[in-house]
């Protein structure tokens, strides 16, 4: 089951600082492609990712890049850095980075970030220039392509 | 007599990579979380379609083997 807006909603429940990026984010600012999974940008100190766990608990987290796809809950012990955290859960894939490619880290987006409100919460998302900046960055051919729609969608509000 | 409206490059560049600008204009009436349910929805759908896929090669693969 995919339900990428509850994963979502569980973040913003429990009150993690985090700003919404991918194409989720770009979902919110309008554009028709579907993605698979959720991105947010987080620092992730031991605190967040406490919060982290207990959003998701009942949700089997696993990181999904190992080979036995090991319990987000058990792994790694309390205090260990993280840059980055690639999971999966009942409802979806989420990802946790610390920076984004082209822009930087968690305040460098929040500088620039929209406030969007979502089932009853403030969520900070990534402003849609950015977001082309981070795609661009990326450089996939697929990025590119959302690229085009991205801009689009900006020409759009600008012309609104 | 008046120049035709100028289309914007980028708007212009999207539909010709393909994008159907009709559906970011009905994206654009929503509301934030409406996009997210829609989007949801289309996934839900998309990953049911493929498992659905899956299931009918994994049963197809041996049928066509033994009709070689």
């Amino acid at each position: 089951m995919h339900n990428l807006h509850l994963l979502l909603q569980r973040l913003a429940d429990a009150q993690i600082d985090f700003v919404v990026i991918g194409g989720y984010a770009g979902v919110l600012h309008g554009s028709s492609l579907v993605t698979n999974d959720l991105d947010i940008c987080a620092v992730l100190t031991a605190e967040n990712i406490a919060k982290l766990r207990q959003a998701f608990a009942n949700l089997h987290p696993v990181h999904r890049m190992t080979h036995k796809k090991l319990s987000f809950l058990d792994v790694p012990p309390d205090d260990t850095p993280l840059k980055n955290l690639y999971l999966e859960t009942d409802n979806g894939i989420i990802d946790v980075l610390s920076t984004v490619l082209g822009l930087g880290d968690y305040s460098r987006l929040r500088k620039h970030a929209v406030e969007i409100p979502i089932f009853g919460h403030l969520c900070s998302v990534i402003s849609l220039p950015d977001l082309i900046t981070a795609k661009e960055a990326i450089g996939r051919e697929k990025d590119l392509l959302a690229v085009k729609e991205l801009r689009a969608i900006a020409a759009k509000r600008a012309q609104s | 007599m008046q120049a035709p409206p100028s289309i914007d490059p980028a708007i212009e560049a999207a539909t010709e990579a393909g994008f159907d600008l009709s559906l970011v204009d009905c994206n654009l009436i929503l509301s934030p979380e409406e996009r997210l349910l829609r989007h949801d929805a289309a996934l839900e759908l998309a990953q049911e379609l493929r498992k659905a896929g899956e299931s009918h090669y994994a049963q197809s693969t041996p049928a066509a083997t033994t009709a070689r």
